[in-house]
């Protein structure tokens, strides 16, 4: 018997911690039956966290989901007695399951399976076989770029670039009298509700050294680094031990696996921008400067890191190539579409009901993602939009849930693929404000070189604070229209660059809601605090004094079992009335 | 518009030619200028906030004489020629302008002038007490010697046409000024004895001595009153009135003109006005005046002059010069080029009239009479655009965009006070009964003196800042996205030597990149993001230690952000 537990950050943040500190001192006081307690990375079902995985003798899987430290006994129990059917309630359902069984999983193929901190179990399914195989069977670059270029394999951090095409350039490029080549691999993953990076991380360190030695070898690089934000500590603790047991085993250093290929791999710790995640703004904060774009040409390719020929690629895009190698690049590009091969992961976040990562096949429907994995809106509400991309993609409605996920399609909605945030919106969201939050975002996260991203952003922000505050004007939309063409046509870099893409697709699927905040001083969803009152809808209140207590002014007053009212003066709408109340008597305005 | 700031200094370091050239790079006749002008500039310099203004007229004037004196005169450079030409009507302060910088420009330019020589109301207007011929005689030679051609005693209408020079040239600009006496409409002004005050100076002008009686009086507060009741003292009359129907804080004559009448003995009638002007056979013998006094402002700022029922005063004269204003003269010049009041009408910002080939400049224009500078501002502008037309681009006058900060005398706290130069001269008793020109100019000490009173306060890079040229070349409009601006503290100090301005700092990373690039240093770098983004001494310990002062940040910065402490000789940015 086997108790695994899913110690991704999701899996800790919702208490896996203490789950497993509890399970190990009940197993630690006695263990009869030599249950053995082990932990995995994020399996995506990030919505059922924390989530314990039981094998029982036979190898058959019982998962249980949404563990909490008070159930730890029970599990104990069933796991010492043998009797499982004692966890019946705490088994996933099979709706649920489906969450897991209409993906295809290819970057994420041992995420949540594997114990990320074990070299031996990653070998054990199937690990360090591509790099094995290319480099005793006598492969050469050019052979492994050309299978990689059968694939289809396009960079998974947003922009969808060829990958043998980088590799190929970058093997090509002339290393000058300094001869080094580097391998980077971008995991500065910033976009808000995007963390699918740092799953792989988490959940399979080697298989991104796997996919990084594939590279350095095809471009002749020996020195490959990896930026990873600060922000993911777990990550960093992970992918260290993975490079200290991949070190030992011969897998990085000097002649791996035997051969005269060396190539050794270092993390270097990011700073804290997001605009490192764009690929010149990364080498520079590489080489120690503060993180801002260099203009292209000359490409990475051509003078990157150091000024030498530097390949750089997403996790995302690394996770996938030992997979490629190993199954054939046919295999890969058997999925997807004509332009868009394999699969992708998606981080699923927002009013969904499921949230967490997907991965399914290029040429899904948005619709079958969201409501056929995603099990549609929380709550029973109405979806509204769907944002894609972060802060460089859009907001799609309704009637583009039908555009299938590939690179070209999803461009042409004026939304991009990005790296794969998927933000889900109900009724309740207003589209402007969000289109203000992205924009907030960039504006603050633009690095101030240029200046149609540092002022242009500003000045498209206060525009958007304007009118979520009531104050818009006639010709807001147009003006607002004028600076994101500027922008788009005039920054620098891809952040500037896509940075209007969420105020612009607000205005092409949303313009109603935008003019109903300028025009008529409202807000449609009811979110924007400058355009809406609350009230107590005096038939209906039965006095219960529930909004009452929640009132953090105390704005609310009325005796017991008599309607409530709201001083108007004194309450800031925070909402907590509407919340709290269970008779639907709180009505916004 | 002249570059005060940087000619002021030019004449601190005594490099005289630079600053006459740097002068001429907006105008030409900077020693009759320097002596005449009321110098609106002057009202305008900060030095005021510590004592006085700069005597920047003077040193003007200063410069133009000293070169002259060391035998090292101004020689004009013009462009190769085009092969256009252009006529100028009228010789005054406005064609004179307007034929050095087309000259300039590279083009053919005839004056044409009505009166024996050019110089228009600089010669004809301003008595030779104040302005010596000889200096205007010797700055219009300047010009001539560049190629203009001048023709003098030919009038508009009667030796030329319109259409004749029209079709003898390629464009045509008038400035012909405004040289009619302003009519007071008052009873009696036919009688013998009543003058236009312009009229008078012009015949003094042309070297007659008119002859006055021993009381005269001159009606009107403005430059030209002065002139007049100046030049009548000068001329022996014994009691010199001036006529004016407000008090004198609304004179609109220059203070130190007000003073210096005072001390040669003219006596102001403040609020009164003229109700008839009476004589007996046909000749003058007084004026009756209705006691004023001031009530409402009226549009143009000032207290409007009521009449005081009933009280009058009656003054014997000999003499009236009346100086109200003045009025073009247009005759010779198509009726459908000119406004209902009678001057010619053309474009505010490119000067032209009906006729694309025709501009007016000067007096003449819409605007009406005003001080010399006014007519050269306008010549200058109106050559640009004539220059424009005659290339074949856009004529497109522009009102240039400007910055401008507010500045608290705080800031100058701790300055030493050191009063303006008092401009060496003679005594009233000296100059009342002739025409000796009444200032003698200032010293070589006393103009290094006055010069390095200068605060600087301007930005250094003016002239020099890419931004602003850019700005006036695309006409930006600041407002059209108008917004929040960026709240950078003032963090002056780079090095010992070097002063960064945030403010006016555009973020170009010139100066960083530089540092790094071409000094091998990395002393300056970018902090925060987005908008709060600033250029800030890296380290800044480490910066103020080994900053080797190479300046190279200062040199490349387009703006004048970057710049070096206390101010060293300026650096030409390289482009």
């Amino acid at each position: 018997m086997k108790l695994i537990i899913g110690e991704g950050s999701c899996g800790l943040a919702a208490g896996a911690g203490a789950v497993h500190a509890k399970l190990e001192e009940l197993l630690a006081q006695d263990n009869p039956t030599a249950v053995e307690l082990g932990i995995t990375g994020c399996i995506g079902m990030c919505f059922l966290e924390p989530i314990v995985d039981v094998y029982d003798d036979e190898g058959e899987l019982h998962r249980l989901v949404r563990v909490q430290e008070k159930d730890c006994k029970t599990i104990y129990e069933a796991a010492t007695t043998g009797n499982l059917s004692l966890l019946d309630k705490l088994l996933i359902t099979p709706e649920d399951a489906e969450f897991l069984s209409k993906q295809t999983r290819i970057a994420l193929r041992d995420c949540g399976i594997i114990d990320p901190e074990s070299i031996d179990d990653y070998i054990a399914h199937g690990g360090y076989q591509a790099i094995t195989k290319i480099l005793t069977t006598g492969m050469t670059p050019d052979d492994v770029i050309a299978e990689i270029d059968v694939s289809g394999l396009a960079g998974r951090g947003g922009a969808g670039f060829s990958t043998a095409f980088k590799w190929r350039a970058a093997k090509n490029a002339d290393a000058g009298e300094d001869g080094r080549k580097f391998l980077i691999c971008n995991a500065d993953e910033g976009d808000p509700g995007a963390f699918m990076d740092r799953a792989v991380i988490e959940g399979d360190p080697h298989a991104l050294i796997e996919g990084m030695l594939v590279g350095a070898y095809s471009i002749g690089a020996s020195e490959a680094i990896v930026y990873v934000r600060a922000e993911y500590p777990l990550a960093i603790v992970r992918l260290k031990k993975a490079i200290v047991d991949a070190t030992e085993r011969g897998y990085l250093g000097n002649n791996i696996c035997g051969s005269d290929f060396s190539c050794t791999l270092r993390i270097k710790a990011g700073a804290g921008a997001f605009v490192c995640g764009e690929e010149t703004a990364l080498i520079e904060s590489l080489e120690g400067k503060r993180g801002m774009p260099r203009l292209k040409p000359p490409f990475p390719a051509q003078a990157g890191y150091w000024h030498q020929p530097s390949n750089i690629n997403n996790v995302e895009t690394y996770a996938n190539v030992a997979w490629i190698i190993n199954n054939g690049g046919k295999a890969f590009a058997a999925m997807g579409t004509e332009n868009s091969k394999g699969t992708k992961v998606f981080a699923l976040s927002g009013k969904i009901a499921r949230g967490g990562l997907v991965e399914i096949p290029m040429g899904t429907t948005l619709r079958e993602v969201i409501f056929g994995i995603g099990g549609g809106i929380r709550g029973g509400k109405e979806f509204k939009a769907v944002q894609l991309g972060g802060p460089s993609g859009g907001c799609l409605p309704a009637s583009k849930l039908d555009t299938v996920i590939d690179y070209r399609e999803l461009s042409a909605t004026g939304a991009i693929m990005g790296s794969g945030g998927m933000v889900v919106m109900d009724e309740s969201t207003c589209m402007v404000g969000m289109a203000r939050f992205f924009l907030d975002f960039t504006a603050k996260e633009s690095c101030g070189k240029c200046v149609h991203c540092r002022i242009g952003t500003k000045r498209m922000l206060e525009i958007l604070d304007r009118i979520v505050a009531g104050k818009g004007e006639e010709g807001d939309i147009e003006k607002l229209e004028d600076l994101c063409y500027a922008i788009k046509d005039g920054a620098l870099c891809g952040l500037g660059q896509t940075a209007p893409n969420p105020v612009l697709t607000t205005i092409r699927y949303f313009r109603n809601e935008l003019e109903a905040h300028i025009a008529e001083k409202r807000c449609p969803a009811g979110e924007c605090r400058e355009l809406i009152s609350y009230s107590i809808d005096q038939d209906v209140c039965v006095g219960c004094t529930a909004c009452a207590r929640q009132c953090p002014v105390q704005a609310i007053t009325g005796e017991r079992k008599s309607p409530h009212k709201i001083d108007q003066t004194l309450c800031i709408k925070c909402g907590n009335c509407k919340t709290a109340c269970r008779f639907g008597a709180v009505v916004v305005a | 518009m002249t570059d005060c700031q940087k000619y002021v200094n030019e004449i601190k370091e005594g490099r005289y030619k630079d600053a006459v050239s740097t002068i001429y790079d907006a105008f030409p006749l900077p020693a009759s200028i320097g002596r005449v002008c009321p110098h609106p500039c002057e009202d305008a310099c900060r030095r005021q906030m510590v004592e006085e203004p700069i005597s920047i007229a003077f040193l003007k004037a200063f410069a133009a004489d000293k070169i002259e004196a060391d035998g090292d005169p101004y020689v004009i450079q013009c462009e190769p020629d085009t092969g256009k030409h252009v006529a100028i009507v009228g010789g005054g302060p406005a064609g004179l302008t307007a034929a050095y910088f087309l000259r300039r420009y590279g083009h053919q330019v005839t004056i044409y002038d009505m009166m024996p020589k050019m110089g228009g109301m600089l010669r004809y207007g301003i008595p030779e007490y104040r302005l010596p011929k000889a200096v205007l005689d010797r700055e219009i030679h300047i010009i001539a010697d560049s190629g203009v051609k001048m023709v003098n005693d030919v009038r508009l209408g009667k030796e030329i046409t319109l259409d004749g020079l029209r079709d003898q040239h390629d464009a045509v600009l008038l400035a012909i000024g405004a040289w009619t006496s302003m009519s007071m409409r008052v009873p009696g002004e036919d009688l013998e004895g009543v003058y236009g005050g312009i009229d008078f100076l012009e015949r003094l002008g042309l070297g007659e001595k008119p002859v006055l009686g021993e009381r005269v009086a001159v009606c009107g507060g403005g430059n030209t009153a002065m002139d007049c009741c100046r030049t009548a003292v000068r001329l022996g009359a014994k009691e010199v009135y001036v006529i004016y129907r407000r008090t004198r804080n609304e004179m609109p004559a220059a203070d130190i003109e007000i003073e210096e009448a005072e001390e040669e003995g003219v006596t102001f009638k403040f609020l009164t006005n003229p109700i008839e002007f009476y004589g007996e056979n046909g000749k003058l013998t007084g004026v009756k005046l209705q006691i004023m006094e001031l009530g409402e402002p009226d549009a143009s700022g000032r207290r409007r002059p009521v009449p005081v029922e009933g009280a009058t005063e009656d003054i014997a004269l000999d003499n009236v010069l009346m100086a109200i204003g003045q009025t073009a003269n247009c005759d010779g010049v198509d009726a459908s080029l000119l406004t209902p009041r009678g001057t010619i009408a053309c474009d505010e910002l490119t000067f032209r009239t009906a006729f694309d080939d025709v501009f007016a400049a000067g007096d003449v224009t819409n605007r009406g009479a005003g001080i010399a500078i006014q007519a050269i501002g306008e010549a200058q502008k109106a050559a640009l655009c004539i220059n424009n037309y005659l290339e074949g681009d856009e004529v497109r006058g522009h009102i240039p965009y400007f910055v401008e900060r507010e500045v608290t005398p705080e800031e100058f706290e701790d300055r030493p006070k050191q009063n303006r130069e008092k401009m060496p001269g003679l005594t009233p008793e000296q100059r009342r009964d002739n025409f000796e020109p009444i200032y003698f100019g200032f010293t070589e000490e006393q103009a290094l003196r006055e010069a390095s009173r200068c605060l600087e306060c301007g930005c250094h890079d003016y002239y020099d800042c890419r931004l602003i040229r850019f700005a006036h070349a695309f006409d930006v409009n600041p407002s059209k996205y108008a917004g929040e601006t960026p709240n950078r503290e003032n963090v002056p100090v780079v090095t010992e030597m070097i002063v960064h301005d945030p403010n006016k700092c555009v973020l170009c990373g010139l100066c960083y990149r530089t540092c790094e690039q071409v000094a091998g240093k990395t002393f300056l770098g970018l902090y925060n993001r987005g908008f709060s983004t600033v250029v800030n001494p890296m380290v800044p310990e480490e910066a103020r230690t080994f900053c080797a002062t190479c300046l190279k940040c200062v040199e490349v910065c387009p703006t004048g952000a970057m710049r070096s402490y206390p101010a060293v000789e300026r650096k030409v940015a390289l482009s």
